[in-house]
């Protein structure tokens, strides 16, 4: 199926993956010889790295990811060093460039997205962007479509759903240097060359690594270990789920949730210090960690609205929004809920993002006791931190109303214009190992408990509320021979159970509709993991399964390692989601934020509550599984490891 | 009847608690020097000679059967050596002399009672004795194996097809072992405390090539009491995590090597797992040798100039060494587990070191499955550091699967050297300080 798409398609991707592939042959063995590690005379330098090409190839897209990597990782040790044992530097180098935009420039780059039109089912049925039914001529509304046209657009998950009677939006899609349009300053507002080099920023991401370790015994046997530079500090003992594992902001952009984390995990300058206990009196092993992330914050990377991956789509919705408070967008369906409207610049949308400055008070702590007790593994954990994600708080107090163009901007409740806020959040938490022989199975548990995050809730003025949020996951792993498959080597079974729960969540049904928060109160995710090694490890087939259970949404992604040598990996895999995909939730364009243009009685008034569409919420409902239902994947990796 | 067999059964477990007869300082020297008095020999076997294809017959009484196999197939041969004494640490042998008479085994199988340091069970092991080979096995366990700490640093693992001789893929790892409980060289002595959970061993393992498994560690606790399981913990470099290991499951293949994690050292698992069955002492060929005689590898040469045993013959999977005639008692072990992948281990333990050599591994169906080698070296003819020590090294080793015609070669450099194997090397969270 994939093999036809590809091609079928122009340019087609297959032949990309093969010159991918050929790209990074001819680079470690044919180019400039073959790439050796390095180690010094008395071992204290050691340098090793990797060349890579990741080509993913996408159904109904072509090529989304053309990934070609040079990693460098090198550490130098001093040994002893005035009251320190130990003195190593330890740094990690990277590279990549992604030719996507390159090679499928009419989706990713700079030729992406087209004009669009906009359903409006009460009026002419498809309005073309900027001339909407309710448009120029009619009260305040319109917008310039000089300065906002018709041109590089998508419409809003239109790849997941059509509008079907709901709201609609166009996302301008092309890379920031090409078209500005949408794009949130310091946040998400990546050029082309930043998308396809993503490490060479201004916050120096192709440093993924470089910290100086140091150990200090003390009198008391015990050491203190003190690690100081950018990192990647992890806490947790979960695969995929973030449930302590959050010090580190993730770079999602990267493949959604599908990377392992250490790749994607986006390094902070941060200080941790350990006090190893070693064994007690009562605990096989005991250690107090002291962490202090003094880093500017950074939140998590979404993916800009218009590359291949971005997480719940979120980064198209919030690229979409931004373009209707800076130059005013055409809406579907918006006005009396059946209308398409193109609201001027600053009435929707959002305005601003506030980031976090650096200071004092910005910067985050963390600690850990962590230990063994009697075959128990243990961590209680408490951190203090910025929420990665941002909040959108509708509280903008120069907004516009469009029915009274004559009246000064100022703050209007219930309406959809947002800040967007990273507010602070406190964390405490706990893990646990163990292993129970009689079923010759480890069981890992990690749990948190959080204070201060926020939500969409289309039942408040600001449209936002927190809600402390309790996560737990609950971890199955077992070697489980299956003779029939293989005699010699045990499968690797790993299930994981995450569950969330929003304590303060809001929601109700009203006049057919749900409002308040799109989120679930209660969530599960599943995932199952099966693994196999042959011939001699060198081959090792697995499959993955993850299912959001109330989201209907189900991800199966099956993949074979190869190593051709000890220093050559293929991996080709695909990654197939099959479920409900988008899913409804209140949109607000019944929320009455201009009485008595928009309707009688007050701003929020539930009883005109009547309106729901896939967007923008729905997102919120049918996951990170369920948003990229239409991304199904053919993957082929090939990695020389030096 | 049901009373007739509760009182038999009392009254066996009454014997085999009971002492079978005490060891005497005499049973020590005997079991620690065996060859004070003379070295065995076999008709026409002297230092020099090499057993081929032509005379494998003539040998074939001090030669185990799968060795007689690989010989008279043409797959290798053996290069006799003089029989010499590894003798162990002196304080390894004193604190088996004092140990005498306060050692027995305890009611169940797993089970050991009074037992401080040394040889649990100097004694000639006697076919009379129903729990001889229990006893064996506890001798081996305790045995003084790397000494109370050792590492091998570095340790190489080729796997190679032993039909084509392909070498398909080289790990290299550092292994490190400390000995938490019956100390009896290095202080502290006999413990290292605290040991709240009363961890006999424990075994920390660095894997620093291929790519696929650099920075990968493996840390694992074995616990005194034999019917508790060990506990096991993988740092894997691409999760950054620490995580436990279902370390039960002991039948699978070691990183897709020949080698089961049950098969390390010899034998790797509980005491409890396995019916033991003593088949009477012979001498026969065994890989014993002085290291630095040898014709060694120039292959991965240390920068001190330390030179690993040099691999060859059919396949590239044979150690090209030296053996000995020596004294072994042949002890068998049945797994207790009906799905247990094989159905015995025939080792052939040397009566003076009990290490453990030679091992043949049977599938289920009672063929031959495997052959696992593992080459001792002389202390005094080996590191510099490791003169004087009484630790007999191991230095090579191959597991041949001679069904899937596939082995898998190991080559050392043990260093018994404490500032190796600290103690905080051994912790949980040492896995997540070094993990990189």
């Amino acid at each position: 199926m994939f093999l036809e798409i590809m091609t079928k398609r122009p340019g087609g991707s297959y032949t990309a993956i093969q010159a991918g592939i050929v790209s990074t042959a001819l680079a470690v063995g044919l180019g400039s010889g073959p790439l050796y590690a390095y180690t010094s005379e008395d071992g204290s330098v050691q340098a090793s790295g990797f060349v890579e090409n990741a080509s993913y190839s996408r159904r109904h897209v072509g090529l989304s990811k053309m990934r070609n990597t040079v990693q460098v990782e090198g550490s130098k040790d001093y040994g002893a060093q005035g009251p320190f044992s130990n003195v190593s530097l330890v740094g990690t180098f990277r590279a990549t460039y992604d030719a996507v935009y390159d090679l499928n420039d009419d989706q990713f780059g700079d030729k992406a997205g087209d004009a669009i039109q906009l359903e409006s089912v009460g009026g002419s049925g498809q309005t073309v962007w900027g001339q909407s039914d309710i448009s120029t001529g009619v009260l305040g509304f319109g917008f310039d479509t000089n300065e906002n046209p018709n041109e590089g657009l998508v419409g809003l998950g239109s790849h997941l759903h059509d509008t079907e009677g709901g709201v609609g939006m166009g996302v301008p899609v092309r890379p920031c240097d090409k078209d500005s349009r949408g794009c949130i300053d310091d946040y998400l507002d990546f050029e082309e060359s930043d998308l396809k080099y993503p490490e060479f920023n201004d916050r120096l991401d192709f440093l993924r690594e470089a910290y100086i370790d140091a150990s200090m015994p003390t009198a008391s046997g015990a050491t203190w270990n003190f690690r100081v530079g950018r990192q990647q500090v992890i806490w947790g003992r979960t695969d995929l789920f973030r449930v302590l594992d959050v010090i580190n902001p993730v770079d999602f952009s990267r493949h959604n949730i599908y990377d392992e984390l250490e790749d994607i995990r986006i390094p902070m300058w941060m200080a941790t210090g350990e006090y190893q206990m070693g064994a007690t009196e009562t605990f096989d092993d005991l250690n107090l960690q002291f962490l202090w992330n003094f880093d500017k914050f950074r939140p998590n990377n979404l993916g800009q609205g218009g590359s291949p991956y971005a997480i719940l789509d979120a980064g198209n919705f919030f690229r979409a929004m931004k373009n209707c408070w800076d130059n005013g967008c055409s809406v579907a369906n918006f006005a009396g809920g059946a209308l398409s409207t193109d609201f001027p610049k600053h009435v929707i949308g959002i305005r601003d993002v506030h980031l976090p400055d650096w200071s004092l008070d910005n910067t985050q702590f963390g600690i850990k006791l962590e230990g063994d007790y009697q075959g128990l593994g243990f961590s209680l954990n408490a951190l203090t931190y910025r929420s990665q994600l941002p909040s959108l708080r509708a509280v903008v107090d120069n907004a516009d109303n469009p029915f009274t163009p004559e009246i000064e901007s100022q703050s209007y409740d219930y309406l959809i214009a947002f800040d967007m806020h990273f507010p602070r959040v406190n964390l405490i938490g706990g893990s646990l190992d163990f292993y129970v022989d009689d079923i010759k199975s480890v069981f890992r548990v990690e749990t948190s408990y959080t204070q201060g995050e926020e939500f969409a809730n289309t039942l408040r003025p600001e449209l936002y509320s927190d809600s402390d949020v309790f996560r737990y996951v609950v971890g199955w792993d077992r070697p489980t021979f299956i003779p029939f498959l293989n005699e010699n080597r045990a499968f690797l079974l790993s299930a994981q159970l995450f569950g969330q729960y929003l304590v303060d969540h809001e929601r109700e049904k009203v006049n057919g509709i749900e409002a308040g928060i799109p989120d679930w109160e209660i969530n599960h995710i599943g995932t199952l993991l099966v693994k196999g090694w042959y011939k001699n490890d060198r081959v090792s087939p697995q499959v993955i399964f993850a299912h959001d259970f109330k989201a209907h949404a189900t991800v199966i992604a099956p993949s074979v390692d190869w190593l051709i040598s000890d220093n050559l990996r293929l991996t080709v895999g695909a990654n197939v989601k099959v479920g409900d995909g988008a899913q409804e939730f209140d949109d607000c364009r019944a929320c009455n934020p201009f009485p008595p243009f928009t309707g009688p009685g007050e701003p929020g008034d539930l009883a005109l509550r009547n309106l729901a569409g896939f967007e923008p919420l729905g997102r919120f409902r049918s996951g990170p599984i369920g948003m990229a239902q239409e991304e199904d994947e053919l993957q082929v990796t090939l990695r020389y490891r030096f | 009847m049901r009373l007739l067999h509760t009182t038999l059964a009392a009254a066996l477990m009454a014997i085999s608690v009971m002492p079978a007869k005490a060891a005497t300082n005499e049973d020590v020297d005997n079991s620690f020097f065996p060859y004070r008095d003379g070295v065995p020999a076999h008709a026409g076997l002297k230092a020099g000679t090499v057993i081929d294809q032509s005379n494998v017959e003539q040998f074939k009484d001090v030669l185990d059967p799968a060795m007689q196999h690989f010989i008279s197939q043409g797959w290798t041969t053996v290069t006799v050596g003089e029989t010499t004494s590894f003798d162990l640490h002196p304080n390894y042998v004193q604190a088996t002399r004092d140990g005498i008479g306060k050692v027995k085994l305890g009611a169940k199988s797993g089970e050991i009672k009074g037992f401080i340091a040394g040889r649990p069970f100097p004694e000639e092991p006697s076919m009379d004795d129903p729990r001889a080979g229990e006893k064996l096995a506890w001798n081996y366990k305790y045995g003084y194996n790397w000494g109370d700490n050792a590492a091998i640093y570095p340790f190489y693992w080729k796997y190679k097809d032993m039909n084509s001789g392909k070498l398909e893929r080289t790990i290299k790892f550092n292994f490190h072992f400390l000995n938490y409980m019956h100390r009896v060289n290095q202080e502290p002595l006999p413990e290292i405390s605290p040991n709240p959970s009363g961890m006999f061993r424990a075994i920390y393992v660095q894997a620093i090539e291929p790519f696929d498994v650099k920075n990968t560690q493996l840390l694992i606790h074995r616990y005194e009491d034999d019917l508790k399981r060990d506990n096991a913990w993988l740092y894997l470099g691409f999760q950054r995590r620490v995580r436990r290991l279902a370390s039960g499951q002991v039948t699978d293949a070691f990183l897709g090597s020949d080698v089961m994690i049950e098969d390390f050292e010899g034998y790797n698992g509980r005491i409890n797992d396995m019916e033991w069955t003593f088949n009477g002492a012979k001498n026969i060929l065994v890989p014993f040798y002085n290291h630095n005689a040898l014709t060694l590898s120039e292959e991965h040469k240390e920068s001190d100039g330390y030179q690993f045993v040099e691999m060859g013959d059919k396949g590239n999977c044979f150690p090209q060494i030296t053996w000995q005639l020596r004294k072994v008692y042949e002890l068998e072990n049945k797994p207790k587990d009906a799905n247990h992948p094989i159905s015995k281990r025939v080792h052939y333990i040397d009566a003076q070191t009990f290490t453990i050599p030679r091992t043949l591994t049977y599938d289920r169906k009672g063929d031959l499955w495997k052959s696992w080698q593992i080459g001792q070296a002389h202390p005094d003819h080996h590191l510099p550091k490791n003169k004087g020590t009484g630790v007999a090294i191991d230095d090579s080793f191959t597991m041949i699967d001679v069904q899937a015609m596939h082995c898998t070669t190991g080559q050392f450099k043990g260093q018994v050297d404490p500032a190796l194997n600290p103690v905080n090397k051994f912790s949980v969270q040492n896995l997540r300080a070094s993990g990189r």
